[in-house]
């Protein structure tokens, strides 16, 4: 008896252990691979696929165990397939397939030249991971980021950047950039806030006040990661069909990410 | 022993005609052989008891026969022959004194030596005792001379048509009875014309050929001939096709190399094929900047060759200064068509121009040259779609386009001479309705009219025959390694399957899907005055996402695809020969088609071209309209002096700049008498029988001055020449009767 309280408490620690693991590693969301959400979604191969890239969360900053932004699963699989149905419904993309979870160790991303990453402000790569990444943006493909918010996150979300790209330079998206004019002509933009808008009326989070459209581009000039930073758009395209979220700011962020995938499958 | 056995020299029979002198009818000959048959038979009958059947039927043939022979001679057969009249007719005797005839065969004499001997001791004695002998020195044309012997083998090219004419032409005013040619046929202008074979059978004047040289060395190799590209565009890379030939090499590995100014191009290790046969093999490298390209195309010379100087060709061509524009039409984004944007990014001589429908109701361009172009979509007339040079397909429906849109898709090829690239896709090719459509008539394969035909599955592709030898699919320089290359190619994300290819098209490529037949994947073939291409995938993104991100087979592959569309698509103006490096001649035809901005032929222009001559002066020429195709306009240049040529064309109408263009040319001296130097006997022979006259060698030639009398040339008269008192005749007649008499004796019945 004298035994059975540590040895429950080791149990349990490593119960613990392995599941945050798991939580770093994955979250608490689906596998990888195609996922049929409901039956607009067909078991069928297709020119476009919404892939979602699945990475590590990590130690932001090197200051400790952080939980704070969450991990690649947020907003999935509705934000994902609200997008999946506009995209249908309002472009000649082919795309009549499933969801896609694309893990950032399989090299199979090399397949979907298109991923959408969110919370990235606590991802985390391997050596490996990183230059697996960088390779897909080398090779043509293009990473939308999306749900990070203020001076630390960008920091975090920067110094995850710097391992995939280690020279790249951030700009802001100019207003003429072909970007926001590909497929709708976006000029006039604001902050696109989280579904917290609808209980505490403010559309930044932490200290992001100021929403801004950056890019990486490439040595010719061609956007080839696109960071919407100080914003929710997979909040946006997630609860654009609840009455009380706005439609403004779903519409806005359903343009955005069209555009965005117009200008991928075009540059 | 011919003549022994029948009196006259083999000439007599080839050229006379057989003719019986005796006054009665010749339908009595079969009469009176009939009845003398019917008696024999009736004699052989009657004393049929004395031998089995069989051998009283020969007795009676061999009887036959005989009576047939003597009633053959009775009536007087003669052979009728055309004879020159002695002393009364002219003998041209051309010798050639081309370079050729300098070389020294194996029986350590050079051929010039060999026939100036020839000529001396064994013809000219004869000739001269029966015709007043004409000599000329022959090279590019015949000169009379003297004397044999004052002639040296310095002649820099053997135009043998350009001679024979020139002696046709002398015959008007002498009585020319016969033409001697002592020649290895070394012809430098590809072969005698037809013009001047007729020209000579009008007058009747028989060459009789004499043929000095081997008709192959013993170790030699020779470019024989190298085509390649007249234009290109910059940084492009052109292919060569060079035919070989050698004798004494065979199986061995020589370097075939293309170099520019003495720099390698491209150096290729291939394998001699069998003594004697011709072999093609393709070559490829990159031109280089834009400007004319003076490239020699040859083989490193090898231990032991006879002749090294028919191992390099020179050609030219001419790098483009314009940059052509592409038009690229999508029916949806795709990620094909985002990375053929990307391959050709760096392509400075390329213009993509391009029009995709983002949405139903949307078209999103790039590359246009002002907000104008394209605003309306797709070109509905003619002088805005040709203005394009090259045009991309992609998974656009058939219906997409009028009726209208589609003749004038299917125009831009025919008439424009652009190159048409047809891609795979959803609603492409069968999916798309094309099989319905004029468009089809220009795919380079058959295509099904309702077969599920698009698979959006990973296939493996891999090179045809043709496509391992051709520039658009060469990757890699070396053929080997370029081979290798395609095998390790990633997959393609998709494919549609095609039917058969048309005749005249090219595969170059095939896709092999798992457990499927493979099917075409990269086609192409000539349309009209353009090219068409179909390329069955629209998944070669692939190759990029999945190799390195330095690799460049993407690029590389749809940079040289697209560059085979256009850089053959001709502009308003077109300027051609046919051939730009003129081997020791001047004569330069030209020709000019024009056209206006819908690429119909403009009559009634203006064509005149500047020509710089290698000195540095220029002179101006003016092109004259041809009586029969409208919108072409011909003329002759001579270049007289050996370099490098370049002509501006220009053409006007009624003060309108119609459009330029530029040629450029060279003239090397000195250079054609290397290639071709074996004996051509074979051009001999056919210019002597298509004349009446006969090819002799130089240990035959002697019969010649007895021969030469016989031609229906000059002044001549008509002899019968008796046949009765052949001895041949007498022969036949003793072996029937003696046969016959030694097998009755055998068999008992004498």
């Amino acid at each position: 008896m004298k035994l059975a309280i540590p040895l429950l408490a080791v149990c349990l620690l490593v119960i613990a252990a392995v599941e945050l693991f798991g939580w770093q590693r994955y979250g608490n969301a689906p596998t990888s691979g195609f996922q049929i959400y409901d039956q607009s979604d067909q078991n069928a191969p297709a020119e476009f696929f919404f892939s979602r890239l699945r990475y590590n969360t990590g130690y932001g900053g090197g200051s400790g165990y952080r939980r704070g932004g969450g991990g690649w699963s947020q907003d999935f699989p509705r934000a994902d397939h609200d997008c999946l149905v506009v995209l249908r419904r309002l472009t000649r993309i082919d795309s009549p397939s499933p969801l896609n979870v694309v893990d950032i160790g399989d090299d199979r991303m090399m397949d979907f030249p298109w991923m959408y990453a969110v919370g990235v402000a606590n991802w985390a790569f391997t050596d490996a991971e990183a230059l697996r990444l960088r390779n897909y943006i080398a090779r043509g493909g293009f990473l939308m980021v999306d749900h990070f918010h203020g001076q630390d996150d960008w920091d975090r979300f920067m110094k995850g950047m710097g391992m995939v790209l280690p020279n790249a330079v951030v700009e802001d998206i100019p207003d003429s950039d072909p970007i926001f004019h590909d497929l709708y002509d976006i000029d006039e933009k604001f902050q696109i806030p989280g579904e917290q808008y609808v209980s505490t009326g403010r559309t930044y989070e932490k200290d992001g006040y100021v929403p801004a459209w950056r890019c990486i581009r490439d040595k010719n000039g061609r956007i080839v990661v696109a960071i919407c930073y100080n914003m929710h758009l997979g909040d946006a395209w997630e609860w654009a069909n609840d009455g009380e979220y706005p439609e403004k700011f779903s519409g806005l962020a359903f343009r955005i990410v069209l555009n965005y995938i117009t200008y991928s499958m075009t540059h | 022993m011919f003549e022994f056995l029948f009196k006259y020299p083999p000439a007599v029979f080839t050229k006379g005609k057989l003719v019986l002198l005796s006054p009665w009818p010749v339908w009595l000959i079969p009469l009176l052989l009939l009845a003398a048959a019917a008696g024999l038979y009736w004699q052989m009958t009657r004393h049929g008891s004395l031998v089995s059947r069989a051998r009283s039927l020969f007795i009676w043939l061999a009887q036959t026969a005989l009576v047939a022979l003597v009633l053959f001679l009775v009536w007087h057969p003669a052979i009728s022959v055309a004879r020159l009249r002695p002393q009364q007719n002219v003998v041209a005797v051309l010798l050639d004194h081309s370079k050729s005839m300098g070389l020294t065969d194996q029986d350590k004499m050079a051929r010039l030596d060999a026939a100036q001997s020839l000529l001396k001791d064994k013809l000219m004695p004869g000739l001269s005792e029966r015709f007043q002998v004409r000599l000329y020195g022959m090279d590019k044309d015949a000169v009379r001379v003297e004397n044999a012997a004052s002639l040296h083998a310095d002649g820099n090219a053997t135009r043998i048509g350009d001679s024979l004419k020139h002696i046709a032409a002398e015959s008007g005013s002498m009585p020319l009875g016969a033409i001697v040619m002592l020649s290895d046929g070394g012809d430098n202008t590809g072969g005698i014309d037809r013009e001047t074979i007729s020209q000579l059978r009008q007058i009747r004047v028989p060459v009789h050929t004499i043929g000095f040289g081997p008709e192959n060395f013993a170790k030699d190799i020779e470019i024989v001939e190298a085509f390649v590209p007249a234009r290109a565009l910059p940084n492009s890379r052109v292919s060569a096709r060079v035919a070989i030939k050698q004798h004494g090499y065979s199986n061995q590995k020589v370097k075939l190399s293309a170099r520019e100014n003495g720099k390698p191009l491209a150096i290729q290790e291939i394998t001699l094929k069998g003594d004697s046969s011709e072999q093609s093999e393709a070559l490829l490298f990159d031109i280089g900047e834009a400007g004319p390209h003076s490239v020699q195309i040859g083989i490193d010379p090898v231990a032991g060759e006879e002749n090294v100087k028919n191992n390099t060709l020179v050609r030219l061509i001419n790098v483009a200064t314009k940059k052509p524009r592409i038009l690229y039409i999508e029916g949806e984004p795709r990620w094909e068509y985002k990375f053929i944007r990307r391959a050709l990014e760096d392509d400075t001589s390329l213009d993509l121009v391009s029009m995709v429908r983002t949405t139903q109701n949307k078209m999103y361009r790039q590359g246009i040259s002002s907000p104008r172009e394209l605003e309306d979509g797709f070109p509905t007339k003619s002088e805005d779609l040709f203005v394009y040079d090259g045009l991309i397909i992609g998974c656009v429906e058939a219906t997409y386009f009028t009726p209208a849109q589609q003749d004038l898709i299917r125009e831009f090829a025919n008439r424009r001479g652009g190159g048409v690239l047809f891609l795979a896709g959803r609603t492409s090719l069968t999916e798309g309705g094309y099989a319905s459509s004029p468009m089809a008539e220009m795919l380079p394969v058959r295509i099904s009219a309702n077969e599920k035909t698009w698979v959006r599955e990973q296939a493996v592709v891999e090179l045809t025959a043709a496509g391992r030898e051709e520039a658009i699919t060469r990757i890699e320089e070396d053929r080997e390694k370029n081979i290798a290359r395609w095998k390790n190619m990633p997959k393609v994300a998709n494919y549609q399957t095609v039917g058969s290819p048309k005749p005249g098209a090219v595969v170059l490529m095939n896709i092999v899907p798992q457990g499927k037949k493979p099917s075409p994947l990269l086609a192409v073939q000539k349309y009209g005055h353009g090219r068409v291409a179909l390329l069955a995938s629209a998944g070669t993104w692939r190759w990029k996402m999945w190799q390195d991100h330095t690799d460049r087979s993407h690029s590389i592959f749809w940079d040289q695809l697209l560059r085979w569309l256009v850089t053959e698509t001709p502009g308003t103006v077109l300027t051609s020969t046919k051939q730009q490096v003129l081997a020791d001649d001047g004569h330069l035809p030209l020709r000019v088609d024009v056209r206006d901005k819908t690429y119909m032929p403009v009559t009634g222009a203006e064509v005149e071209g500047t020509v710089v001559r290698p000195d540095g002066q220029s002179e101006i020429i003016s092109l004259a309209p041809d009586p029969i195709e409208p919108g072409v306009y011909t003329t002759d240049y001579t270049a007289d002096k050996p370099g490098a040529y370049v002509i501006e064309l220009n053409a006007k109408k009624e003060k309108a700049d119609l459009g330029r263009d530029t040629l450029t040319f060279r003239r090397e001296d000195g250079v054609a008498e290397n290639f071709s130097a074996s004996q051509n006997k074979e051009l001999l022979q056919k210019l002597s029988a298509d004349t009446g006259g006969t090819y002799y060698t130089p240990s035959n030639a002697g019969s010649l001055t007895k021969e030469i009398a016989i031609s229906e040339a000059g002044i001549n008269a008509h002899e019968n020449l008796d046949i009765w008192d052949m001895p041949v005749v007498f022969l036949i007649a003793l072996l029937l009767r003696g046969s016959e008499w030694l097998l009755r004796r055998k068999w008992g019945v004498v």
